[in-house]
């Protein structure tokens, strides 16, 4: 009986079994990198209904975060100031900027500005600014220098393991309750981050919830 | 293999513990429910479809979702849009609460409001008020779910046209021009019972203006007293030791109240053995939640009450009146020594505790028993009680009705009520309003299109509001003047029947509270600019009471029904009917509620419908049976036949009912025929208002019953999770705590067991120590006092709103997917020695079954340290955290239900459809079934921000409300700020069952704090776990029942009848308390405990630990 198969048939458990795997690394790989917040979410940089820049507000002015997101302290959510907040300035300062037309006509016919949401957390986690500003943890920390942006950009993950990382050693990342809205802030040379966080959570008794419920309710 | 846990078995004599007769017989269709998790019809697919045509389906619906998610790959844009102006308050992200009220017939309930973002989303009590403990009550607490009703009538609508709103004021306006026309001579007004102080102004206003227009007032569960304009009388019970209500439910919140409730359930409030402790006596024809909670019951039939009345009169020595010349005929004690001992024990009772006892009678019993009543009252217990003045009165139904049937009416204005469903049926008031109708006008405000509102019946329905959405003034039960004040604007631009009446006194329709204040002005006086803010944000007014008290000293609790002596016996062929409020939808007003309708009855556990309830005998007597198959009560119809009328409806067979008497209650059978004004209440249950005349309207005698043959499938869910009776309730006597003072610790097979030793320990708190390995804070724990709760079930209400609970609908009731958290598991315990009925008696012999004792016990998730569901989630979605709570992570379940399997507390519920996204009539349709969007608009605006709303899937569960913890947390470390002061004070965590609670008999806290006051609780000897064998560590514990017999000794035996039945430790336990070894030195119950005479009782038997006898 003639073979069945040709010759060039012994290679091919070989070869299919090479391409499964390349397949199978190609697509874990992929996921990986282009399913993770890494890559959905740092970079996200949408277009504002107004040019707003944090750069000009805060770097070339030096307003204070607060002035705007003035319930940051006592609210889980950080409020987006209303128009009226924009007007205690703009009624008096660039009253003709084309660029503030939006904010103009909002005023005057009471429309509310849609801005569009950079930092999004899914509908499932309860985030809350107030605990994380009067407990040493600065903008800074989840926003990157926002005070340097022109235009808003998600620079961190907030993937839970970017939470978690945080909750679990918060030493890493508490600093003075007075530099909490200093974005600019370092730690000096005499007095280390390690050091500095580690005394604080110490002696703030900060415990970061580690477990579910701490975000999932 | 799998490893089958032995429980010990429970013990054989003594006291048996039970839910439903199924239970008690251990039919094989009980044993089915009881062995799985989940039955039936709850885990597998048995219903209409086949598994073939569900794939087909489900492959439908997927190949429509790929199409509809193909653009769901990016990201979705999503925005913040803050408001253009900052309002005064308002926090973006944080709850703002408002004080206000509840109108009620009998007075309102203060209430603070919280709302989110403007929108109100949750009810409490008022804790300001200087009555309230912050208790709510299940009304108040669901009312929440009427504001944001899709049913509710949302435009006008003139002669069945819809109309703009807009036109209501042209509309009112001519309306007033006519009253000025006709100077209000062809005019009748017919309000509902607001206790209102400005529409009181406003209706004398009216008067004023318009000398000749009529007003009513009707209230169909107060008619009674509006028959006879009687004053409203407050029982004082914090000032009595020993109560005997007759047929007065005075613990729930119709004739009783928020105030009753508090001041009854204090006295019960036993911390040490010793302490005082009210003492209850009641005579009622069913279970009540007072019945329920009674240290002696006595059942016997409503219409009996007045004969047992003036026979305890006669034994008391207070003389009773005649009736038409003729006496009141007495008990027959001498042929019912039963009746007599008990009789005599009660009499002795009351005069050994005069100027400390009380007597109230229930507002549906005739005058003559509140003459009894208030004459006994008088002379020998001195009881302490207020009165209080009606706020206004007008005509009644009946002169209202005479009125129309006269022809003088040509304009109906009906605001707020709904007679054409619920007037008595002997005045035909369908015709009457269409006969105006025709003739004339006739105007009705209503908050749904129902009855009173259909085409040629009303000419124009205006759109009624919700009290959240209006300003409004309102008496509570003792005269004080509370506030009402709006959360939102009505959202669907309904009016108020204040501004109606404002309207047509010639004032302008505003948002504002100028009608309001007019009155608080005339009340408070002077310049009440500070007054009145102080009125509005304390939601009361601290001064003078509107209705002063019109007489100091004793006075009948109502005077209502005209007097009947009935000298025909009852008897199967001639029974008693009586007609009752329900628990759920009250007179009807909550029927289109949907929690309310699916809240199980506190003393059926019947939900979606009513049912004639009857006692095992009176059953057996006319061949009724009510039997359980494939998990459904099924129960045989019966046509009623009272007053001249005729109603179908199912029977439902309760243990501890009185013989030859039927109850059933009202607010159901209810039809609309516009197909959106009441989907949830429409075709319910029996009308009893069909059956209820102006003559009777709550007692009926002379009622004949026929079987129908027909058959209703009933949704009860007595069954659902039962829990196989381990002496999960427990109870013991005063006396019993006095002689062992921790004797709840070694009921059931507690005392046999030899120590729980883990080889896991709790890494974070072990023997009340907390670990090093993180800063130790709180631990959270419970407690339930079993001593103080009434079963009323707002605590259930409190939970499905605090933590957006979805209903489930009657069909998935009835497969046991009811989705609560928090159930209230209702026992009965029978009164005989168990042992004498042994289990698997054939049902139709053991009407002793008729009398028993019933106890109930809140049950949700218990948060154990060792918890069982947590082991076996095959995806860490129900995990511990450090703090104690079990906690649950939605979006990591993947509905294994694992979980639920193994929880021996059976207290997981599992999503088995999308309840929010989906009408409950289409579940299973899944995706093709589109809820309409406004359903979902409204229910978004309901829902509590601060809990997920969980899908399809996902096993849920009681979470401690770990919102409310994670805030106070959180703002406690705002708190703290830079300092390390982050202990969350004592009490400022209330979870919201905890909340809700009216008589207090829950609390929540940190056991790791020996001071706190969960930890006190915790510390008594009548704290117990459940199924504590099984080392699950529960955090909740429970606080054992306690019962106060009377214990009255004549010669050598007691006086009551049934002192061998009240309050005996369950589970023949009582030999078992203590040391275990030395307990064996003991008889067991069934020995001695049932001796035929009392006189041959052994002296030693009431100090169970210190009795003799062999064992």
């Amino acid at each position: 009986m003639a073979n069945f198969f040709p010759k060039w048939t012994n290679k091919l458990p070989v070869q299919i079994l090479i391409g499964v795997v390349l397949i199978a690394t190609f697509n874990v790989l992929g996921i990986w990198y282009w399913f993770t917040p890494k890559f959905t979410r740092v970079g996200y940089q949408p277009e504002q209904p107004i040019p707003f820049s944090h750069a000009i507000h805060v770097k070339q002015l030096g307003m204070d975060c607060r002035y705007c997101h003035s319930f940051v302290e006592v609210s889980g959510h950080s409020n987006i100031p209303t128009t009226q907040t924009c007007m205690n300035c703009h009624s008096h300062v660039q009253k003709d900027n084309p660029k503030l037309a939006v904010l103009r006509e909002s005023h005057e016919k009471g429309i509310p500005i849609k801005w569009v949401k950079v930092h999004q957390l899914p509908d499932y986690v309860y985030f809350n600014h107030s605990v994380h500003v009067n407990r040493g943890v600065s903008c800074v920390s989840c926003h990157g220098q926002v005070n340097e942006m022109d235009v808003v950009e998600h620079v961190k993950t907030f993937s839970m393991d970017f939470c978690l990382e945080c909750h679990k050693n918060p030493e890493h990342a508490v600093r003075k309750n007075e530099d909490v809205f200093n974005l600019d802030w370092k730690p000096g040379r005499e007095q280390r981050q390690e050091s500095l966080g580690k005394n604080l959570v110490h002696d703030w008794k900060v415990n970061p919830p580690i477990n579910c419920a701490g975000c999932h309710r | 293999m799998k490893r089958v846990f032995q429980h010990p078995e429970g013990p054989v004599t003594g006291k048996k513990y039970w839910r439903s007769l199924e239970e008690y017989s251990d039919s094989a269709e009980f044993k089915q429910w009881l062995d799985r998790e989940f039955p039936d019809n709850a885990s597998e697919f048995t219903d209409g479809q086949s598994r073939r045509s569900f794939l087909k389906l489900m492959g439908a619906s997927m190949a429509l979702a790929g199409i509809g998610s193909l653009a769901g790959c990016r990201r979705p844009e999503a925005y913040v849009v803050p408001l253009v102006k900052t309002p005064e308050w308002m926090v973006p992200g944080r709850a703002l609460l408002y004080a206000s009220a509840m109108p009620r017939r009998r007075g309102a309930q203060p209430l603070i409001v919280t709302t989110f973002d403007g929108r109100p989303v949750k009810i409490e009590g008022n804790n300001l008020y200087p009555q309230s403990n912050g208790g709510s009550s299940t009304f108040a607490q669901a009312s929440i779910l009427d504001l944001y009703d899709p049913d509710r009538s949302k435009t006008l609508i003139v002669e069945g046209v819809a109309k703009s709103n807009s036109e209501i004021k042209t509309i009112l306006e001519s309306l007033r021009n006519q009253l000025v026309a006709s100077q209000g001579k062809d005019v009748l007004v017919l309000l509902d019972e607001a206790n209102s102080p400005t529409q009181a102004r406003l209706v004398r206003e009216l008067q004023k203006q318009f000398p000749q227009i009529n007003i009513a007032v009707y209230e169909p569960m107060m008619l009674a007293e509006q028959l006879n304009n009687a004053p409203k009388a407050i029982p004082r019970f914090e000032k009595a030791d020993v109560i005997l209500s007759l047929d007065c439910d005075f613990l729930n919140f119709d004739e009783g109240g928020l105030q009753s409730i508090k001041s009854f359930t204090d006295k019960r409030r036993v911390k040490n053995p010793g302490d005082p402790m009210n003492r209850l006596y009641v005579v009622e024809n069913r279970y009540t939640n007072t019945g329920a909670v009674a240290d002696h019951r006595l059942r016997l039939a409503a219409s009996q009450v007045i004969n047992f009345a003036a026979t305890l009169a006669q034994k008391l020595g207070v003389a009773v009146p005649a009736v038409n010349g003729k006496p009141v005929p007495l008990l027959d004690l001498a042929a019912n020594s039963f009746l007599n001992r008990w009789l005599t024990g009660l009499a002795k009772d009351l005069q050994a505790n005069s100027g400390k006892a009380m007597i109230v009678a229930g507002a549906h019993q005739p005058a003559l028993v509140h003459q009894i009543v208030a004459a006994i009252n008088a002379s020998v217990t001195a009881a302490p009680q207020a009165a209080v003045a009606s706020a206004f009165t007008g005509l009644n139904i009946v002169q209202a009705a005479e009125l129309i049937r006269s022809g003088k009416i040509s304009t109906l204005i009906i605001a707020g009520g709904n007679p054409v469903y619920n007037a008595p049926n002997d005045l035909d008031w369908t015709n009457l309003q269409k006969k105006v109708a025709s003739i004339g006008k006739v105007y009705r405000l209503g908050f749904h299109n129902d009855e009173s509102s259909e085409k040629g019946l009303a000419n124009i329905q205006l759109p009624m509001s919700h009290f959240l959405e209006t300003w409004g003034d309102t008496l509570s039960e003792d005269g004080t003047l509370l506030s009402i004040q709006p959360m939102i604007l009505p959202l669907f631009g309904g009016i108020s029947t204040t501004q109606l009446l404002g309207a047509l006194a010639g004032f302008a329709i505003t948002d504002g509270p100028e009608l309001v204040s007019e009155t608080f002005k005339q009340v408070a006086g002077g310049d009440i600019t500070s007054a009145w803010k102080k009125f509005v944000h304390d939601g009361f007014y601290s001064g003078a009471r509107i209705a002063a008290p019109v007489a100091a000293g004793n006075v009948a609790t109502v005077t209502p029904v005209p007097v009947q002596i009935d000298t025909v016996p009852l008897s199967p062929q001639s029974l008693e009917l009586v007609i009752m409020a329900d628990y759920k939808v009250d007179d009807g007003r909550y029927s289109n509620n949907g929690w309310m309708q699916e809240l199980p009855d506190p003393i059926t556990k019947n939900t979606w419908g009513n049912a004639a309830l009857i006692s095992q005998k009176t059953a057996n007597d006319l061949n009724l049976k009510s039997v359980l198959e494939k998990g459904i009560y099924q129960s045989d119809v019966i046509l009623i036949k009272a007053n001249g009328k005729s109603l179908e409806a199912p029977i439902l067979i309760v243990p501890g009912h009185a013989d030859n008497s039927i109850s059933l209650s009202v607010g159901y059978g209810r039809v609309a025929s516009d197909a959106h004004g009441l989907r949830i209440a429409s075709n319910l249950g029996a009308n009893a208002y069909a059956l209820r005349s102006s003559t009777n309207p709550y007692i009926t005698t002379g009622v004949t019953v026929e079987k129908t043959g027909k058959r209703f499938d009933l949704a009860i869910t007595q069954e659902h999770g039962s829990m196989e009776g381990r002496a999960l309730v427990r109870e013991g006597t005063v006396e019993d705590f006095v002689a062992v003072p921790d004797f709840a610790k070694h009921q059931g097979m507690d005392a046999h067991i030899p120590e729980n030793i883990s080889i896991h320990k709790n890494p974070y708190f072990e023997n009340g120590q907390h670990s090093s390995i993180r800063p130790p804070v709180h631990q959270w724990g419970m407690a339930i006092d079993l001593n103080t709760c009434i079963g009323c079930n707002t605590c259930t209400i409190a939970c499905q709103s605090e933590n957006n609970i979805p209903i489930v609908g009657k069909e998935q009731v009835q497969n046991g997917r009811e989705m609560h958290w928090l159930r209230i598991d209702r026992y009965f315990s029978s009164k005989r020695d168990a042992s004498k009925i042994p289990l698997g008696s054939n049902l139709d012999e053991v009407i002793e079954l008729d009398d028993t004792e019933m106890i109930f016990q809140p049950m949700a998730c218990v948060h154990c340290e060792n918890a069982p569901c947590e082991t076996v989630c095959p995806v860490n979605a129900t995990v511990h955290s450090e703090e104690g709570l079990n906690v649950m992570a939605y979006n990591r379940c993947i509905g294994t239900r694992y979980c639920a399997n193994n929880c021996p507390y059976k207290v997981r519920r599992f999503n088995f459809f999308d309840y929010n996204k989906r009408p409950l009539d289409s579940l299973y349709l899944g995706p093709l079934a589109d809820r309409p969007r406004e359903d979902i608009e409204m229910m978004k605006l309901r829902s509590n921000p601060n809990v997920t709303v969980r899908m399809r899937g996902v096993m849920e569960k009681c979470t401690y409300c770990v919102q409310r913890i994670e805030t106070a947390k959180i703002d406690q470390k705002v708190k703290a700020a830079a300092s390390d002061n982050i202990k969350v004070p004592d009490q400022t965590i209330t979870t919201a069952c905890q909340q809700a609670c009216p008589a207090d008999a829950i609390v929540f806290g940190d056991i790791s704090d020996p001071n706190s006051r969960v930890s006190e609780w915790k510390a008594s000897g009548r704290d117990y776990s459940v199924l504590s064998y099984l080392n699950t560590k529960p955090r909740t514990s429970y606080l054992a029942r306690l019962r106060n017999p009377n214990l009255m000794k004549e010669g050598a035996g007691f006086i009551m009848p049934d002192i061998d039945d009240v309050g005996k430790m369950s589970g023949g336990v009582g030999h078992h308390g203590g040391d275990h070894s030395a307990a064996h030195g003991h008889a067991p119950e069934g020995e001695h405990a049932h001796p035929t005479t009392p006189a041959v009782q052994p002296a030693g038997h009431r100090t169970p630990v210190q009795g003799g006898g062999n064992h």
